[in-house]
Protein backbone atom coordinates (compact mmCIF):
# COMPACT_ATOMS: atom_id res chain seq x y z
CA UNK A 1 0.00 0.00 0.00
CA UNK A 2 1.13 3.19 -0.78
CA UNK A 3 2.41 5.78 2.18
CA UNK A 4 -1.14 7.74 3.46
CA UNK A 5 1.63 10.87 4.09
CA UNK A 6 4.61 10.96 1.95
CA UNK A 7 6.97 13.34 3.22
CA UNK A 8 8.96 13.21 -0.01
CA UNK A 9 6.63 14.50 -2.31
CA UNK A 10 6.59 17.58 -0.50
CA UNK A 11 9.60 18.51 -1.56
CA UNK A 12 9.81 16.39 -5.10
CA UNK A 13 7.90 18.79 -6.96
CA UNK A 14 8.66 22.15 -4.89
CA UNK A 15 10.99 23.15 -7.99
CA UNK A 16 8.21 22.69 -10.90
CA UNK A 17 5.62 24.32 -8.45
CA UNK A 18 8.04 27.29 -8.11
CA UNK A 19 8.75 27.71 -11.29
CA UNK A 20 5.67 29.52 -11.27
CA UNK A 21 6.31 31.98 -8.30
CA UNK A 22 7.60 34.83 -10.68
CA UNK A 23 4.01 34.68 -11.99
CA UNK A 24 2.60 34.66 -8.36
CA UNK A 25 5.01 37.60 -7.55
CA UNK A 26 4.29 39.56 -10.40
CA UNK A 27 0.77 39.50 -10.28
CA UNK A 28 1.24 40.89 -6.54
CA UNK A 29 3.43 43.37 -6.97
CA UNK A 30 2.06 44.93 -10.25
CA UNK A 31 -1.60 45.13 -8.63
CA UNK A 32 -0.34 46.40 -5.61
CA UNK A 33 1.72 49.06 -7.48
CA UNK A 34 -1.26 49.77 -9.10
CA UNK A 35 -3.97 49.88 -5.83
CA UNK A 36 -1.19 51.79 -3.69
CA UNK A 37 -1.60 54.49 -6.84
CA UNK A 38 -5.84 54.23 -6.96
CA UNK A 39 -5.86 54.31 -3.37
CA UNK A 40 -3.94 57.24 -2.30
CA UNK A 41 -6.24 58.61 -5.11
CA UNK A 42 -9.34 58.01 -3.80
CA UNK A 43 -8.32 58.59 -0.32
CA UNK A 44 -7.16 62.31 -1.18
CA UNK A 45 -10.68 62.52 -2.92
CA UNK A 46 -12.47 61.39 0.59
CA UNK A 47 -10.07 63.85 2.85
CA UNK A 48 -10.83 66.83 0.82
CA UNK A 49 -14.40 65.91 0.37
CA UNK A 50 -14.66 66.67 -3.77
CA UNK A 51 -18.26 66.78 -4.54
CA UNK A 52 -20.10 64.34 -5.93
CA UNK A 53 -16.41 62.12 -6.67
CA UNK A 54 -16.47 61.18 -2.64
CA UNK A 55 -19.82 59.85 -3.18
CA UNK A 56 -18.65 58.15 -6.47
CA UNK A 57 -15.97 57.04 -4.17
CA UNK A 58 -18.30 56.07 -1.07
CA UNK A 59 -20.58 53.91 -3.24
CA UNK A 60 -17.18 51.94 -5.15
CA UNK A 61 -15.99 50.88 -1.90
CA UNK A 62 -18.94 49.26 -0.63
CA UNK A 63 -19.50 47.62 -3.83
CA UNK A 64 -15.91 46.40 -3.51
CA UNK A 65 -16.16 45.55 0.38
CA UNK A 66 -19.29 43.57 -0.09
CA UNK A 67 -18.88 41.12 -3.22
CA UNK A 68 -16.30 37.99 -3.13
CA UNK A 69 -12.86 38.83 -4.39
CA UNK A 70 -13.74 35.21 -6.70
CA UNK A 71 -17.10 36.97 -7.94
CA UNK A 72 -14.91 40.46 -8.78
CA UNK A 73 -12.53 38.63 -10.68
CA UNK A 74 -15.00 36.29 -13.21
CA UNK A 75 -16.63 39.42 -13.51
CA UNK A 76 -13.60 41.28 -14.66
CA UNK A 77 -12.64 38.03 -16.46
CA UNK A 78 -15.98 37.63 -18.74
CA UNK A 79 -16.62 41.92 -18.37
CA UNK A 80 -13.22 43.45 -20.23
CA UNK A 81 -13.58 41.41 -22.90
CA UNK A 82 -16.99 41.94 -23.48
CA UNK A 83 -16.68 46.00 -23.19
CA UNK A 84 -13.70 45.98 -25.42
CA UNK A 85 -16.30 43.88 -27.87
CA UNK A 86 -18.52 46.86 -27.41
CA UNK A 87 -16.28 49.55 -28.19
CA UNK A 88 -14.42 47.94 -30.73
CA UNK A 89 -18.19 47.41 -32.61
CA UNK A 90 -18.80 50.73 -31.62
CA UNK A 91 -15.71 52.10 -33.83
CA UNK A 92 -16.37 49.17 -36.35
CA UNK A 93 -12.99 47.43 -35.79
CA UNK A 94 -13.14 43.61 -35.50
CA UNK A 95 -12.01 42.03 -31.97
CA UNK A 96 -11.34 38.84 -30.72
CA UNK A 97 -11.75 38.62 -27.36
CA UNK A 98 -9.75 35.79 -26.64
CA UNK A 99 -7.12 38.23 -26.85
CA UNK A 100 -6.85 39.23 -23.84
CA UNK A 101 -4.64 37.58 -21.50
CA UNK A 102 -5.84 36.24 -18.15
CA UNK A 103 -3.18 38.11 -16.31
CA UNK A 104 -4.27 40.86 -17.52
CA UNK A 105 -8.17 40.60 -16.09
CA UNK A 106 -6.29 39.19 -12.86
CA UNK A 107 -4.07 42.29 -12.01
CA UNK A 108 -6.96 44.66 -12.78
CA UNK A 109 -9.38 42.88 -10.04
CA UNK A 110 -7.17 42.32 -8.10
CA UNK A 111 -5.60 46.00 -8.03
CA UNK A 112 -9.46 47.31 -7.89
CA UNK A 113 -9.83 45.22 -5.10
CA UNK A 114 -7.04 46.00 -3.08
CA UNK A 115 -7.54 49.63 -3.45
CA UNK A 116 -10.78 49.76 -2.07
CA UNK A 117 -8.93 48.67 1.42
CA UNK A 118 -5.50 50.87 0.55
CA UNK A 119 -8.04 54.07 0.37
CA UNK A 120 -9.11 53.11 3.59
CA UNK A 121 -5.61 52.76 5.38
CA UNK A 122 -4.26 56.26 3.33
CA UNK A 123 -7.20 58.10 4.60
CA UNK A 124 -6.27 56.97 8.22
CA UNK A 125 -2.99 57.84 7.95
CA UNK A 126 -3.54 61.47 5.50
CA UNK A 127 -5.92 62.31 8.88
CA UNK A 128 -3.25 61.39 11.20
CA UNK A 129 -1.01 64.31 10.00
CA UNK A 130 -1.21 67.05 12.37
CA UNK A 131 -3.14 69.95 10.87
CA UNK A 132 -0.35 72.07 12.60
CA UNK A 133 2.30 70.86 9.63
CA UNK A 134 -0.05 71.81 7.18
CA UNK A 135 -1.07 74.85 8.07
CA UNK A 136 2.75 75.67 8.62
CA UNK A 137 3.53 74.62 4.79
CA UNK A 138 0.32 76.90 3.43
CA UNK A 139 1.85 79.72 5.66
CA UNK A 140 4.96 79.17 3.24
CA UNK A 141 3.03 79.87 0.30
CA UNK A 142 2.98 76.22 -0.46
CA UNK A 143 -0.33 74.97 -3.26
CA UNK A 144 -2.08 71.82 -2.10
CA UNK A 145 -0.38 69.69 -4.41
CA UNK A 146 3.24 71.01 -2.86
CA UNK A 147 2.34 70.58 0.95
CA UNK A 148 0.95 66.97 -0.11
CA UNK A 149 3.98 65.98 -2.32
CA UNK A 150 6.21 67.45 0.04
CA UNK A 151 4.85 67.56 3.91
CA UNK A 152 1.49 65.49 3.91
CA UNK A 153 2.96 62.30 1.80
CA UNK A 154 5.88 61.53 3.60
CA UNK A 155 4.30 61.27 7.04
CA UNK A 156 1.28 59.41 5.85
CA UNK A 157 3.56 56.83 4.55
CA UNK A 158 5.55 56.12 7.70
CA UNK A 159 2.43 55.81 8.92
CA UNK A 160 0.67 53.53 6.23
CA UNK A 161 3.30 51.63 5.84
CA UNK A 162 2.61 48.55 8.67
CA UNK A 163 -1.24 48.60 6.94
CA UNK A 164 0.15 48.63 3.61
CA UNK A 165 2.85 45.68 4.58
CA UNK A 166 -0.60 43.38 5.72
CA UNK A 167 -2.22 44.78 2.51
CA UNK A 168 0.22 43.11 -0.02
CA UNK A 169 0.61 40.21 2.32
CA UNK A 170 -3.01 39.59 1.59
CA UNK A 171 -2.50 40.50 -1.92
CA UNK A 172 -0.13 38.09 -2.41
CA UNK A 173 -2.70 35.01 -0.67
CA UNK A 174 -4.91 36.76 -2.98
CA UNK A 175 -3.84 35.63 -6.46
CA UNK A 176 -4.24 32.27 -5.67
CA UNK A 177 -7.67 32.67 -7.12
CA UNK A 178 -6.14 33.95 -10.17
CA UNK A 179 -7.08 30.37 -11.68
CA UNK A 180 -10.45 32.15 -12.47
CA UNK A 181 -8.84 34.26 -15.00
CA UNK A 182 -6.79 31.20 -16.10
CA UNK A 183 -3.65 32.15 -14.93
CA UNK A 184 -1.23 29.79 -13.83
CA UNK A 185 0.36 30.46 -11.17
CA UNK A 186 1.74 28.27 -7.86
CA UNK A 187 -1.97 27.37 -6.71
CA UNK A 188 -2.82 26.47 -10.21
CA UNK A 189 0.94 24.48 -11.03
CA UNK A 190 0.10 23.05 -7.23
CA UNK A 191 -3.29 21.73 -8.81
CA UNK A 192 -2.51 20.48 -11.95
CA UNK A 193 0.75 18.38 -10.44
CA UNK A 194 -1.57 17.05 -7.59
CA UNK A 195 -4.37 15.98 -10.86
CA UNK A 196 -1.31 14.22 -12.42
CA UNK A 197 0.10 12.35 -9.13
CA UNK A 198 -2.93 12.25 -6.96
CA UNK A 199 -1.05 13.73 -3.81
CA UNK A 200 -2.94 16.56 -3.72
CA UNK A 201 -2.40 16.50 0.18
CA UNK A 202 1.34 17.00 -0.37
CA UNK A 203 1.35 19.16 -2.87
CA UNK A 204 -0.98 21.71 -1.12
CA UNK A 205 1.26 21.08 1.93
CA UNK A 206 4.43 22.55 -0.10
CA UNK A 207 2.16 25.42 -1.35
CA UNK A 208 1.30 26.12 2.47
CA UNK A 209 5.15 26.33 2.70
CA UNK A 210 5.92 28.50 0.02
CA UNK A 211 3.27 31.17 0.75
CA UNK A 212 4.49 31.16 4.65
CA UNK A 213 8.15 31.71 3.59
CA UNK A 214 7.44 34.26 1.16
CA UNK A 215 4.85 36.13 3.63
CA UNK A 216 7.94 35.73 6.31
CA UNK A 217 9.94 37.21 3.66
CA UNK A 218 7.90 40.44 2.91
CA UNK A 219 7.41 41.05 6.84
CA UNK A 220 10.73 41.08 7.41
CA UNK A 221 10.85 43.73 4.14
CA UNK A 222 8.31 45.90 5.39
CA UNK A 223 10.07 45.71 8.89
CA UNK A 224 13.62 46.98 7.46
CA UNK A 225 11.43 49.88 5.62
CA UNK A 226 9.76 50.70 8.81
CA UNK A 227 13.35 51.03 10.48
CA UNK A 228 14.55 52.81 7.36
CA UNK A 229 12.05 55.22 7.82
CA UNK A 230 11.76 56.04 11.08
CA UNK A 231 13.64 59.69 12.66
CA UNK A 232 16.93 58.36 14.03
CA UNK A 233 16.87 58.54 18.16
CA UNK A 234 20.51 59.50 18.42
CA UNK A 235 20.89 62.91 16.57
CA UNK A 236 24.47 62.48 16.48
CA UNK A 237 24.41 60.12 13.82
CA UNK A 238 22.27 61.95 11.89
CA UNK A 239 24.06 62.54 8.24
CA UNK A 240 24.35 65.60 6.80
CA UNK A 241 21.88 64.68 3.13
CA UNK A 242 21.55 67.96 1.89
CA UNK A 243 25.54 68.23 1.85
CA UNK A 244 25.41 64.87 -0.55
CA UNK A 245 23.05 66.47 -2.83
CA UNK A 246 25.01 67.69 -6.17
CA UNK A 247 25.47 71.02 -6.23
CA UNK A 248 22.94 72.81 -8.85
CA UNK A 249 20.32 70.28 -7.97
CA UNK A 250 16.68 71.55 -7.90
CA UNK A 251 13.39 69.96 -6.32
CA UNK B 1 3.04 100.47 5.06
CA UNK B 2 0.47 97.66 5.03
CA UNK B 3 -3.02 98.54 6.02
CA UNK B 4 -5.86 96.34 6.94
CA UNK B 5 -10.04 97.93 6.27
CA UNK B 6 -12.76 96.77 7.47
CA UNK B 7 -11.63 92.63 8.60
CA UNK B 8 -14.54 91.13 9.26
CA UNK B 9 -15.04 87.15 10.59
CA UNK B 10 -17.47 85.84 12.40
CA UNK B 11 -17.99 81.63 13.36
CA UNK B 12 -21.72 80.66 13.00
CA UNK B 13 -23.19 83.58 15.17
CA UNK B 14 -20.03 84.37 16.80
CA UNK B 15 -18.89 87.57 15.77
CA UNK B 16 -15.16 87.55 16.21
CA UNK B 17 -13.55 90.30 14.38
CA UNK B 18 -16.37 93.32 13.74
CA UNK B 19 -14.93 96.01 11.07
CA UNK B 20 -11.11 95.66 12.44
CA UNK B 21 -9.03 98.67 10.48
CA UNK B 22 -5.61 99.04 11.29
CA UNK B 23 -2.19 100.78 9.26
CA UNK B 24 0.83 99.76 10.16
CA UNK B 25 4.21 101.57 9.53
CA UNK B 26 7.49 99.45 8.39
CA UNK B 27 9.34 98.75 10.89
CA UNK B 28 6.43 98.49 13.74
CA UNK B 29 6.58 96.41 16.25
CA UNK B 30 2.62 95.75 16.89
CA UNK B 31 2.05 94.06 20.57
CA UNK B 32 -2.09 92.65 20.34
CA UNK B 33 -3.37 91.97 23.56
CA UNK B 34 -6.83 91.41 25.05
CA UNK B 35 -8.47 88.77 26.88
CA UNK B 36 -9.03 85.08 26.14
CA UNK B 37 -11.17 84.45 23.13
CA UNK B 38 -11.34 87.77 21.91
CA UNK B 39 -9.95 87.12 18.36
CA UNK B 40 -6.37 87.96 18.35
CA UNK B 41 -5.26 84.72 16.84
CA UNK B 42 -8.18 84.86 14.37
CA UNK B 43 -6.83 88.52 13.39
CA UNK B 44 -3.32 86.89 12.55
CA UNK B 45 -5.25 84.35 11.02
CA UNK B 46 -7.43 86.05 8.71
CA UNK B 47 -4.32 88.35 7.26
CA UNK B 48 -2.83 85.05 5.41
CA UNK B 49 -5.40 84.05 4.81
CA UNK B 50 -5.28 80.40 6.80
CA UNK B 51 -9.04 81.56 8.33
CA UNK B 52 -11.44 82.75 5.54
CA UNK B 53 -13.36 86.56 7.01
CA UNK B 54 -16.09 87.87 5.22
CA UNK B 55 -15.45 91.03 4.62
CA UNK B 56 -11.62 92.71 4.76
CA UNK B 57 -8.95 93.95 2.64
CA UNK B 58 -5.34 94.34 3.13
CA UNK B 59 -2.91 96.76 1.23
CA UNK B 60 0.54 95.71 0.77
CA UNK B 61 3.85 96.17 -0.99
CA UNK B 62 1.51 98.24 -3.44
CA UNK B 63 -1.35 95.56 -3.64
CA UNK B 64 -4.62 95.24 -2.74
CA UNK B 65 -6.14 91.98 -1.97
CA UNK B 66 -9.36 91.21 -0.83
CA UNK B 67 -9.22 88.78 1.44
CA UNK B 68 -12.69 87.46 1.69
CA UNK B 69 -12.40 86.29 -1.77
CA UNK B 70 -10.60 82.93 -2.67
CA UNK B 71 -8.26 83.73 -5.21
CA UNK B 72 -5.78 80.71 -5.13
CA UNK B 73 -3.08 83.31 -7.13
CA UNK B 74 -3.81 86.04 -4.61
CA UNK B 75 -3.44 83.80 -1.36
CA UNK B 76 0.02 82.50 -2.33
CA UNK B 77 0.98 85.77 -2.99
CA UNK B 78 -0.14 87.41 0.38
CA UNK B 79 1.67 83.88 2.07
CA UNK B 80 4.74 84.73 0.56
CA UNK B 81 4.74 88.15 1.39
CA UNK B 82 3.80 87.32 5.45
CA UNK B 83 5.89 85.07 7.96
CA UNK B 84 3.73 83.06 10.86
CA UNK B 85 5.17 82.12 13.69
CA UNK B 86 2.86 79.59 15.58
CA UNK B 87 2.01 78.95 18.96
CA UNK B 88 2.67 75.05 18.76
CA UNK B 89 5.98 75.72 16.65
CA UNK B 90 4.88 73.43 13.53
CA UNK B 91 8.19 72.25 12.72
CA UNK B 92 7.78 69.57 9.98
CA UNK B 93 8.41 66.81 12.08
CA UNK B 94 10.07 64.49 9.66
CA UNK B 95 12.68 67.24 8.93
CA UNK B 96 16.01 68.65 10.26
CA UNK B 97 16.20 71.73 11.79
CA UNK B 98 17.72 72.80 8.42
CA UNK B 99 15.51 71.40 6.07
CA UNK B 100 12.77 73.03 7.94
CA UNK B 101 14.19 76.65 7.03
CA UNK B 102 14.96 75.34 3.46
CA UNK B 103 11.67 73.99 3.09
CA UNK B 104 10.10 76.80 1.89
CA UNK B 105 13.08 78.43 -0.23
CA UNK B 106 13.39 75.17 -2.36
CA UNK B 107 9.60 74.47 -2.80
CA UNK B 108 8.28 78.33 -3.18
CA UNK B 109 10.91 80.16 -3.68
CA UNK B 110 12.47 78.00 -6.14
CA UNK B 111 16.00 78.62 -4.93
CA UNK B 112 18.78 75.88 -5.91
CA UNK B 113 19.66 73.53 -3.08
CA UNK B 114 22.83 75.11 -2.35
CA UNK B 115 21.63 79.07 -1.94
CA UNK B 116 18.54 77.40 -0.05
CA UNK B 117 20.96 75.81 2.29
CA UNK B 118 23.73 79.24 2.71
CA UNK B 119 20.74 80.68 3.40
CA UNK B 120 19.04 78.50 5.75
CA UNK B 121 22.09 78.20 7.70
CA UNK B 122 22.36 81.89 8.40
CA UNK B 123 18.61 81.85 9.69
CA UNK B 124 20.00 79.28 12.05
CA UNK B 125 22.79 81.15 12.65
CA UNK B 126 20.39 84.05 13.38
CA UNK B 127 18.41 82.57 15.82
CA UNK B 128 21.56 80.51 17.84
CA UNK B 129 20.69 76.77 16.05
CA UNK B 130 23.14 76.58 14.05
CA UNK B 131 24.73 73.85 15.93
CA UNK B 132 21.72 72.01 15.90
CA UNK B 133 20.92 72.08 11.66
CA UNK B 134 20.88 68.45 11.50
CA UNK B 135 18.63 68.02 14.60
CA UNK B 136 15.24 66.45 14.00
CA UNK B 137 12.03 68.60 16.20
CA UNK B 138 11.64 65.94 18.00
CA UNK B 139 14.87 65.75 19.55
CA UNK B 140 14.69 69.73 20.39
CA UNK B 141 13.37 71.54 23.08
CA UNK B 142 10.11 73.58 22.68
CA UNK B 143 12.27 76.88 22.81
CA UNK B 144 14.92 75.63 20.78
CA UNK B 145 11.89 74.36 18.38
CA UNK B 146 10.44 77.54 18.06
CA UNK B 147 13.77 79.88 17.22
CA UNK B 148 13.99 77.32 14.21
CA UNK B 149 10.54 77.76 13.41
CA UNK B 150 11.06 81.56 13.36
CA UNK B 151 14.56 80.77 11.40
CA UNK B 152 12.04 79.25 9.32
CA UNK B 153 9.32 82.35 8.52
CA UNK B 154 12.76 84.91 8.70
CA UNK B 155 14.03 82.73 5.35
CA UNK B 156 11.36 83.90 3.80
CA UNK B 157 11.82 87.60 3.90
CA UNK B 158 8.57 88.25 4.66
CA UNK B 159 7.03 91.75 4.70
CA UNK B 160 5.33 91.21 7.27
CA UNK B 161 5.80 88.47 10.47
CA UNK B 162 2.96 87.26 12.35
CA UNK B 163 3.19 85.67 15.74
CA UNK B 164 0.86 83.98 17.60
CA UNK B 165 1.55 83.71 21.24
CA UNK B 166 4.75 82.28 20.75
CA UNK B 167 5.99 81.36 23.96
CA UNK B 168 2.65 80.21 25.30
CA UNK B 169 3.20 76.45 24.74
CA UNK B 170 7.23 76.78 26.42
CA UNK B 171 8.03 75.40 29.87
CA UNK B 172 8.92 78.88 31.88
CA UNK B 173 12.85 78.36 31.55
CA UNK B 174 12.35 78.21 28.02
CA UNK B 175 10.69 81.48 27.22
CA UNK B 176 13.81 83.44 27.75
CA UNK B 177 15.58 82.54 24.67
CA UNK B 178 12.88 82.68 22.61
CA UNK B 179 11.66 86.84 23.25
CA UNK B 180 15.07 87.48 23.36
CA UNK B 181 15.07 85.92 20.05
CA UNK B 182 12.10 88.01 19.22
CA UNK B 183 13.50 91.37 20.50
CA UNK B 184 16.83 90.37 17.84
CA UNK B 185 14.66 90.12 15.27
CA UNK B 186 12.36 93.16 15.96
CA UNK B 187 15.46 95.34 16.28
CA UNK B 188 16.77 94.17 12.76
CA UNK B 189 13.52 96.24 11.71
CA UNK B 190 11.16 93.21 11.00
CA UNK B 191 7.60 94.58 10.64
CA UNK B 192 5.42 92.40 12.51
CA UNK B 193 2.53 91.81 14.46
CA UNK B 194 3.31 90.02 18.07
CA UNK B 195 0.08 88.49 19.74
CA UNK B 196 1.47 87.64 23.68
CA UNK B 197 0.63 87.31 27.05
CA UNK B 198 3.94 87.93 28.15
CA UNK B 199 3.07 91.94 29.30
CA UNK B 200 5.75 92.95 30.49
CA UNK B 201 7.79 91.57 26.94
CA UNK B 202 5.51 93.80 24.73
CA UNK B 203 5.77 96.25 26.46
CA UNK B 204 9.30 96.27 25.99
CA UNK B 205 9.55 95.71 22.57
CA UNK B 206 6.98 97.10 20.52
CA UNK B 207 6.31 100.45 19.83
CA UNK B 208 2.57 100.13 19.46
CA UNK B 209 0.19 98.22 21.76
CA UNK B 210 -3.05 97.26 20.29
CA UNK B 211 -5.63 96.54 22.88
CA UNK B 212 -8.09 93.50 20.94
CA UNK B 213 -11.63 93.23 22.53
CA UNK B 214 -15.54 92.24 21.28
CA UNK B 215 -14.07 92.18 17.99
CA UNK B 216 -12.92 95.90 17.79
CA UNK B 217 -9.07 97.46 19.02
CA UNK B 218 -10.10 99.67 21.70
CA UNK B 219 -6.68 100.60 22.63
CA UNK B 220 -4.54 101.98 20.33
CA UNK B 221 -0.96 103.95 20.85
CA UNK B 222 2.44 103.50 22.45
CA UNK B 223 3.08 100.81 25.27
CA UNK B 224 3.65 103.78 28.09
CA UNK B 225 -0.21 105.40 26.82
CA UNK B 226 -2.18 101.74 26.29
CA UNK B 227 -0.47 100.39 29.61
CA UNK B 228 -0.33 103.27 32.14
CA UNK B 229 -3.37 105.49 30.73
CA UNK B 230 -5.88 103.50 29.22
CA UNK B 231 -8.86 105.03 28.05
CA UNK B 232 -11.08 101.86 28.24
CA UNK B 233 -12.55 100.39 31.12
CA UNK B 234 -12.48 97.09 29.67
CA UNK B 235 -8.88 97.52 29.42
CA UNK B 236 -8.64 98.95 32.42
CA UNK B 237 -9.97 95.52 34.03
CA UNK B 238 -8.11 93.48 32.25
CA UNK B 239 -5.25 95.09 33.70
CA UNK B 240 -6.47 94.85 36.50
CA UNK B 241 -6.74 91.46 36.66
CA UNK B 242 -3.32 90.89 35.18
CA UNK B 243 -2.09 92.56 38.28
CA UNK B 244 -0.39 94.77 36.26
CA UNK B 245 -1.07 98.08 37.00
CA UNK B 246 1.43 97.54 40.26
CA UNK B 247 4.40 98.06 38.06
CA UNK B 248 7.80 97.34 39.75
CA UNK B 249 8.11 100.91 39.63
CA UNK B 250 6.38 100.99 42.31
CA UNK B 251 7.95 98.44 44.39
CA UNK B 252 10.48 99.03 46.60
N1 LIG C 1 -12.30 77.28 13.78
C1 LIG C 1 -13.18 77.86 14.63
N2 LIG C 1 -14.48 77.49 14.61
C2 LIG C 1 -15.37 78.07 15.44
N3 LIG C 1 -15.06 79.02 16.33
C3 LIG C 1 -13.79 79.43 16.40
C4 LIG C 1 -12.78 78.87 15.56
N4 LIG C 1 -11.60 79.45 15.85
C5 LIG C 1 -11.86 80.35 16.83
N5 LIG C 1 -13.17 80.34 17.15
C6 LIG C 1 -13.80 81.21 18.15
O1 LIG C 1 -13.45 82.52 17.85
C7 LIG C 1 -13.19 83.26 19.03
C8 LIG C 1 -11.81 83.88 18.94
O2 LIG C 1 -10.83 82.86 18.96
P1 LIG C 1 -9.28 83.19 18.93
O3 LIG C 1 -8.58 81.90 18.97
O4 LIG C 1 -9.01 84.08 17.78
O5 LIG C 1 -9.07 83.98 20.28
P2 LIG C 1 -7.72 84.47 20.93
O6 LIG C 1 -7.90 85.92 21.21
O7 LIG C 1 -6.57 84.07 20.11
O8 LIG C 1 -7.73 83.71 22.30
P3 LIG C 1 -6.51 83.10 23.13
O9 LIG C 1 -5.89 84.24 23.87
O10 LIG C 1 -7.17 82.14 24.06
O11 LIG C 1 -5.59 82.45 22.16
C9 LIG C 1 -13.37 82.30 20.18
O12 LIG C 1 -14.64 82.53 20.73
C10 LIG C 1 -13.30 80.95 19.55
O13 LIG C 1 -14.13 80.06 20.23
MG1 LIG D 1 -5.00 82.67 20.34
Amino acid sequence: MAKLFDVQAVFSHLSEILAYLPVTLELAVISMLIAVILGLILAVIKINHVPVLTAAVNVFVSVIRGTPIIVQLYITYFGIPMVLKYISTRNGTEFQSGNVPGIFCAIVALSVNESAYIAEIFRGALQSVGTGQIEAANALGMTYFQALRRIILPETLTVALPGLGNSFIGLIKGTSLAFTCAVVEITAQGKIIGGRTYRYFEVYVSLALIYWVVTIVVEQLVKLLERKNEIPENAALVTERVCEAKPGQRI
Amino acid sequence: MIEITNLKKKFRDNIVLDGINMKIQKGDVVGIIGPSGTGKSTLLRCINQLEQPEQGKIQMDGKEIDLSRKNKKEILELRKNTGMVFQKFNLFEKKTALENVMEGLLVVQKKSREDAKKAAQEQLERVGMAAWANHYPRHLSGGQQQRVAIARALAMKPSLLLLDEPTSALDPELVGEVLETIKKVAEEGFTMLLVSHEMNFIRHVSNRVIFLDGGKIVEDGTPRQVFEHPVNQRTVEFFTKMNLMNQPEYVI
